[in-house]
């Protein structure tokens, strides 16, 4: 079809749009590069004073090493829970596995809030407020159902002929499992696992409710920060942030783009 | 649209190219189309014939080369002035609108009176026998209705032309016959100029007036179904529109279809055998058998021959005479 | 575990440790905030009964409801202008434009907010620059005030507007608006008549997604309302976690939970909800 002046409207409005979705969260650079000791512009000097601050307070390196522990096990306990509950709803296809599936998206579909209050009321009596597993179980609750989107569609292009041949072959089903579905499915499950690890690193409004004194996350800590508005370490861990974040994709594009070659080939 | 459009269209289509980057997909096709015609575009896939189909309707942009319509050069029109009926591929059926605001919106966004549209919608639905299924959408129509819809919106706005792409395609086959007699019935009786794409050479033998077969975006041969069969100018023709064996005379190459050929045991012939040879297989059609013969030489030839007509049951590895008449064999011009 | 497999099928022994873990940590809590909601701190309506009697309760519910709805109207409306060009893109083109999209949809809520804070304060990048070129001598009050919440939430809201819409135009046959055009209607009356209610269900889901996130959104309002903008995430945050009474946030809660389910029946009378879902994962 020819391009009329709508469509070029709407494709330069399209361009600036994103420029606005991305262009903002830079700003992060040029403040943590001030060598003034509050938040501010830096005007002509530069200093990296800021990351040094970072990368030398036991506060931020404590946080980071918090952060990687619960966002790394969270990543691990809600692939493999989440990647079985995917095959085995594949399995089971019912009307009944559709209303489990249905009801083990909710916690990724009720607001954090409400799954933070019931974080915090459970937490309480089980002792679980300010720990480790109290963090990791949380975290795993709402990241498994991404999990289960992500290998849930991996799976609805896996041919179930290739497991009766299998099955025929001779394979028993935990064999066929381990060879022949789970390698089929990989991409999901690793951008599941991606995912996973993604919303425990950057969660705050559960962290909020369930951690203290003893966990004190990376998000915590900046929300802190921001709260205080006035240190610009901040900036620096937000440039880190955005460096990490950056870099994820990046791996993530670049495996999934080999992924789709090689199942074209 | 002030005035009435004119209800039939003679195209003159000259010199048109169309590249896609460096792949050249239509090469100065030349072709000049009657009114009221019935000319169906054949060709495999890949031969340029609905690229040629969508720069007639305005979807693709001309390389070089010009269409005329009545004298007068419609390329630079945008494709929703050109005024052509067009039965897309899938038929493109509008899925949240009625089979009556289907039908009637060439009409609606023409800013015509409701009354109007509705005089001419239900006219249409006569013409196509739809008349029960005013209220239905889309989905809950069979394939052939769906066909029927998509042809009723077509002409709805009385096209002076009307383009078809691949129309029957996703009817079964039993179906694909029946409604191609409807589409030939409903051409004779509006007199609109059909253009039509396909694939299947049954389908353009049976419905057209002329063909135009089309290879590597060039018009290879144009006639009547019957000169393209009976007389082929290349070897493509030949073995794209029907079968045919083909007869290296040291004159020049022949087409021989498998069905011009006489055959019976050796020896046992009426007049001289042209070519002699040894049965490789036979295969039962029901009205016909096929009989694959090699003949010395390393050549093989195909006699169809019908059922009722064999005497004597023929083996494998028997020995056979084949004839024909002069006028069976053709002279290739090309290749 | 053979006799079991004859009554069940066997997919059910993966499905169950998740499916535990999520009944026994996640819904008997929350069936225990319901309950709570007629039960403390004294049985009975009491609490509900405030929605009645209480004026700031009404206004904080006023706010969010406001909020969102300006919300979700912004970022569905924007997310369809980038989703449309998206999908009448080229290939390269449309990669690159995904790829902004779920960068932005990846860096972190807490950079974001942070960096709208640099941006809208009263020295802001925002107010700095305008001053600059001399469009206003007085900074602009972007934040402490709803304008910063939405131009906040907004932000974080379009990528989750996007998704649904690009998954439902790319399913649109193209050769639907060819015909519309055969048939003579303009480019504009193409896109009214038959390209804009061919997308009304990826509308409905953006919508609808957007509007149930921007709900129980807590951080942006907290930062960028500056306490001036109470919303009912951070109304409950107060009452749990500085004066710990759980009655009132239960109620909020339990509407809130009620509203949502509701909205997302709604949605699935429009369209699978896997597949809405499903599209932020891609």
């Amino acid at each position: 079809m020819r391009s009329g002046l709508f469509a070029r409207f709407n494709r330069v409005g399209a361009w600036i749009l994103l420029l606005f979705l991305v262009t903002p969260a830079l700003v992060a650079i040029p403040v943590s590069l001030t060598p003034k000791r509050f938040l501010s512009m830096p005007g002509g000097e530069y200093s990296l004073r800021h990351f040094t601050a970072l990368f030398s307070s036991p506060e931020w390196l404590s946080s980071f090493f918090q952060s990687a522990v619960i966002g790394l096990s969270t990543s691990a306990l809600a692939t493999i829970l989440g990647t079985l509950c995917a095959i085995g709803l594949w399995r089971v296809s019912s009307k009944y596995s559709e209303v489990v599936r249905a009801f083990l998206l909710l916690p990724m579909i009720i607001p954090q809030i409400i799954s933070a209050m019931a974080f915090y009321r459970l937490w309480v009596p089980l002792g679980l407020l300010d720990t480790y597993p109290g963090m990791i179980l949380a975290h795993t609750i709402l990241a498994a159902p991404l999990v289960l989107i992500t290998v849930s569609a991996s799976l609805a292009n896996f041919d179930p002929k290739l497991e009766q041949a299998s099955r025929n072959l001779g394979a028993s089903s935990w064999v066929t499992m381990w060879r022949v579905i789970l390698p089929s499915i990989k991409p999901g499950v690793f951008a599941g696992a991606l995912f996973a690890f993604i919303l425990s690193w950057d969660e705050i409004v559960v962290t909020l409710f369930v951690s203290k004194f003893n966990i004190y996350t990376l998000p915590r800590r900046m929300w802190n920060g921001i709260r205080e508005n006035t240190d610009p370490t901040v900036a620096a861990a937000a440039v880190v942030l955005i460096a990490l974040t950056l870099i994820a994709f990046a791996v993530f594009a670049l495996v999934s783009r080999r992924n789709a070659r090689q199942s074209r080939t | 649209m002030a005035s009435p459009v004119p209800t039939q269209g003679n195209l003159n289509i000259r010199d048109l190219s169309k590249k896609f980057g460096d792949f050249l997909a239509v090469d100065k096709v030349n072709l000049k189309i009657e009114k009221g015609e019935f000319l169906t575009l054949l060709g495999p896939s890949g031969s340029g014939k609905t690229t040629l189909l969508m720069m007639i309707a305005g979807f693709l942009d001309i390389t070089a080369g010009d269409i005329d319509l009545n004298g007068a050069s419609i390329a630079n029109i945008p494709a929703e002035k050109r005024n052509f009926g067009m039965v897309f591929q899938g038929y493109a059926l509008f899925p949240h609108m009625t089979v009556r605001e289907n039908i009637g919106y060439a009409l609606s966004v023409r800013k015509r009176p409701a009354s109007e549209i509705k005089a001419r919608v239900d006219e249409m639905l006569d013409l196509v026998q739809l008349q029960d299924f005013t209220d239905r959408k889309p989905g809950q129509l069979s394939g052939g209705q769906q066909q029927r819809v998509a042809l009723a919106r077509a002409l709805s706005f009385a096209p002076p032309v009307l383009l078809l792409d691949e129309p029957l395609g996703a009817l079964d086959k039993k179906l694909r016959v029946e409604v191609q007699d409807q589409l030939k019935d409903i051409h004779d009786r509006i007199g609109t100029t059909f253009i039509y794409v396909t694939h299947d050479q049954e389908e353009a033998l049976s419905m057209s007036d002329r063909i135009v077969i089309m290879r590597d975006g060039r018009t290879e041969q144009v006639g009547t179904p019957l000169e393209l069969y009976e007389k082929p100018e290349s070897r493509f023709v030949a073995s794209f529109l029907g079968k045919s064996n083909f007869l290296e005379q040291p004159d020049g190459l022949y087409a021989l279809r498998p069905e011009k050929i006489d055959i019976c045991a050796a020896g046992t012939g009426a007049g001289p055998a042209r070519l002699t040879g040894t049965v490789r297989s036979i295969t039962y059609f029901g009205s016909m058998l096929r009989v694959m013969v090699d003949i010395a030489g390393g050549t093989e030839v195909e006699v169809d021959v019908d059922s009722w007509r064999i005497n004597t049951p023929l083996s494998k590895g028997q020995k056979v005479d084949l004839t024909w008449s002069d006028a069976a064999s053709v002279k290739l011009a090309r290749g | 575990m053979k006799t079991l497999g004859r009554y069940i099928s066997p997919g059910w022994f993966l499905v169950a440790p998740f499916l535990l873990l999520v009944a026994a940590f996640y819904l008997g809590p929350i069936l225990n905030i319901l309950w709570l909601s007629f039960t403390d701190p004294v049985p009975g309506v009491g609490n509900y009964r405030e929605l009645y009697e209480s004026d700031a309760l009404v206004r904080i519910i006023w706010t969010t409801v406001r909020v969102c709805i300006v919300t979700t109207v912004f970022s569905v409306l924007l997310g369809y202008v980038i989703a449309y060009a998206m999908v009448h893109a080229h290939e390269n083109k449309r990669n690159l434009m995904l790829g902004f999209v779920l960068v932005s949809f990846w860096i972190s809520i807490l950079v974001r907010t942070f960096s709208w804070l640099m941006l809208l304060g009263r020295n802001g990048l925002v107010n700095n620059a305008f001053e600059t070129i001399g469009i206003i001598s007085e900074p602009i009050a972007f934040m402490r005030n709803e304008l910063g919440v939405l131009i906040g939430m907004v932000h974080y809201m379009v990528p989750y507007a996007v998704l649904p819409l690009l998954v439902n135009m790319q399913t649109l046959d193209m050769r639907v608006m060819n015909a519309s055009r055969n048939l003579g209607a303009s480019g504009t009356q193409t896109f009214w008549r038959i390209y804009l209610p061919l997308t009304t269900p990826g509308l409905v889901a953006s919508t609808l997604l957007v509007f149930i996130l921007s709900l129980g959104f807590y951080v942006t309002p907290a930062v960028l309302g500056g306490g001036k903008v109470l919303m009912v995430a951070e109304y409950i945050y107060v009452q749990l976690l500085v004066t710990l009474q759980w009655g009132t946030a239960a109620m909020l809660a339990a509407l809130m939970l009620f509203g949502v389910l509701g909205l997302l029946y709604v949605m699935s009378r429009f369209m699978k909800l896997s597949t809405v879902f499903g599209g932020t994962a891609s």
